[in-house]
């Protein structure tokens, strides 16, 4: 059984702390994504959208599916941002500073896992506004359960970037390995393309229904329009899908907390 | 100086890859004395100390900090620990009084107090109207200030500092000489790793060289220079002939190791040289030769070192 005690608590804020406060350095990096997801939404969308529609008839459908693809990928994107702070937080040297306070590893683990995925949370935001507004999906219950399951996925993200990051323990290897990942997973899913689709390449199918990017986009596309893209999802019940997102980001977060409770040290890093 | 032992170091040897950082390493470092690890760049000092604060693990052996293990209780020994790096830990972006008084949060302040004792510090080391500059922007010094800053503040059991006064200026170096000898006198322990023996030799009360990942001398600065076989040289100037009768006296009464003559100067190479040089006189003036002056030097810490590593300039 895990004991926290107070103090455990608060440093768990502190740490959550440290990560929220960078968010305000990043104001052009925040002003740079806003713009360019408005640019994806409001016109890439739209010219895809036309081409889709013209050669399936499903204009209006394929648009939504679109917009919560595209929130799922920018959200990705941001929180695998994440793992390049962490390898340059290796680079300065921080992560051994870090090593050597009175914190507790598993607790250290945790908060860097819990401020790294509200910090890419609180990041994708001003887009998640933007969807919600272009969707016209008000519903408060709505709302709030995407943003939920927007956060269970950031928090499996941000386990799987600090894993690769003290696993890699080198700059160059971790840009190449998050340049791939990010490529392909955002690629090999269903965040722009539908499972019946992909059906027709079954190897890319099956790497598609095993790929988080495409449960959170469809969990999130089964909140906002059951009945619309209901028909589209990889999974029929929403609750298999849930569990799926709720196991991905326990076991991820399990994962790095005990790498770092039991492997992590300073040095080596190349 | 306290015979309870703060730091017990046994069979420590930690390997990067095929690189054997240091090697059997075994050492004790007493509750509340200020201990000196002085060795040249790469010689296994910084390796030592931050396995000390639980940063790496040890590849063989086991480090005791006041009886917890680094190896199996590293949550615990970081409660008594705290470090100050060679090289200053922050993020560019940081700013110095950000970085401070989020230390001081973790290491215990609650927020009103950390306030306090992060302005505190800065103003004692010439950093608060720095303290809204970004870390990219401050000089080396100030950036090494900062560094320093976070023990000054965390007032740990056990203070470690890697080589503090790299890139300091004299006025600088010797406030943070002040400072921590306050740290050591408050009760803490405090081992300071450097690279210049004159450092080691103003703070320390023991020193451990360290050299090529072994520990090859360990004892007091005045100890450590006994230890060269005839390290204190008793100078005399004297007027008169100093036959082979007189020396042969000289080397055995004196246990010297070694008789020098020119110019009318005598140098005698002894052991203790301070116990000895009266007697040396008395030899002298009973001998018929008369002593215009005598002195007595003693080696340097940097002799000391040459003599312990075996390592010759330019090595």
């Amino acid at each position: 059984m895990i004991k926290f005690s107070r103090e455990d608590f608060r440093q768990l804020y502190l740490l959550i702390l440290y990560d929220v406060r960078k968010i305000f350095r990043y104001k052009i990096f925040i002003l740079m994504r806003v713009a360019w997801f408005t640019v994806q939404v409001g016109f890439f969308a739209y010219l895809i959208t036309a081409v889709v529609g013209q050669r399936f008839g499903v204009q209006t459908t394929y648009y939504h599916f679109y917009l919560l693809g595209a929130y799922t990928s920018i959200l990705f994107t941001i929180t695998m941002f994440r793992g390049y702070e962490i390898a340059q937080e290796f680079e300065e040297g921080v992560i051994e500073y870090m090593l050597s306070l009175p914190i507790k590893r598993r607790i250290l683990a945790i908060g860097r896992i819990l401020g790294g995925s509200i910090s890419s949370f609180i990041l994708s935001l001003p887009m998640f506004l933007i969807v919600i507004i272009l969707l016209g999906g008000f519903e408060p219950i709505a709302i709030l359960s995407a943003a939920l399951s927007a956060y269970l996925f950031s928090v499996g993200i941000v386990g799987l970037s600090i894993s690769v990051v003290f696993l890699l323990k080198s700059g160059d290897v971790t840009d190449i390995a998050f340049g791939i990942m990010d490529s392909l997973l955002v690629r090999l899913s269903t965040v722009f393309y539908p499972a019946v689709i992909l059906l027709s390449f079954l190897p890319y199918y099956y790497v598609g229904v095993s790929n988080p990017l495409s449960y959170l986009a469809d969990f999130l596309r089964w909140i906002f329009y059951p009945s619309e893209l209901g028909k589209y999802l990889i999974q029929d019940d929403p609750v298999k899908i849930l569990f799926f997102l709720l196991g991905f980001s326990i076991s991820l977060t399990s994962l790095a907390t005990i790498f770092i409770e039991r492997r992590v040290e300073g040095g080596g890093w190349k | 100086m306290s015979t309870e032992i703060a730091i017990r170091i046994i069979n420590f040897t930690k390997r990067f890859g095929n690189f054997t950082a240091v090697k059997n390493l075994n050492l004790d470092i007493y509750d509340k004395e200020i201990f000196g690890l002085l060795g040249p760049n790469g010689s296994g000092k910084s390796t030592t100390l931050l396995t000390m604060a639980t940063v790496y693990k040890p590849s063989e052996g086991d480090i005791q900090v006041y009886g917890k293990s680094v190896v199996k209780e590293s949550d615990e020994v970081r409660k008594f620990v705290g470090i100050a790096f060679q090289e200053p830990k922050a993020m560019w972006i940081d700013k110095p009084i950000e970085i401070l008084t989020w230390h001081a949060r973790v290491v215990g302040y609650g927020s009103f107090e950390a306030r306090r004792v992060v302005r505190e510090v800065m103003e004692e080391l010439d950093l608060w109207e720095h303290r809204n500059k970004m870390f990219s922007e401050l000089s080396g010094g100030n950036r090494k200030k900062v560094e320093i800053a976070k023990i000054l503040i965390q007032r740990p059991r056990v203070a470690i500092f890697d080589e503090p006064t790299a890139q300091l200026d004299v006025i600088a170096k010797h406030n943070v000489w002040r400072a921590i000898k306050e740290l050591s006198k408050e009760g803490s322990t405090v081992i300071v790793a450097t690279n210049e023996m004159y450092e080691a030799e103003v703070l320390s009360q023991r020193i451990g060289i360290i050299y090529k990942g072994e520990l090859r001398g360990l004892g007091t600065p005045d100890e450590l220079k006994d230890k060269i076989p005839g390290g204190d040289i008793i100078e005399a100037e004297i007027e008169g002939v100093v036959s082979e009768h007189l020396r042969g006296i000289l080397l055995e009464k004196l246990e010297a190791h070694k008789i020098d003559i020119s110019n009318g100067k005598l140098r005698i190479y002894v052991n203790k040289g301070e116990e000895k040089i009266v007697p040396a006189l008395n030899i002298l003036n009973n001998l018929g030769v008369k002593v215009k002056m005598i002195t007595m030097k003693e080696p340097s810490l940097d002799d000391v070192f040459m003599f312990f590593t075996g390592a010759r300039l330019g090595d």
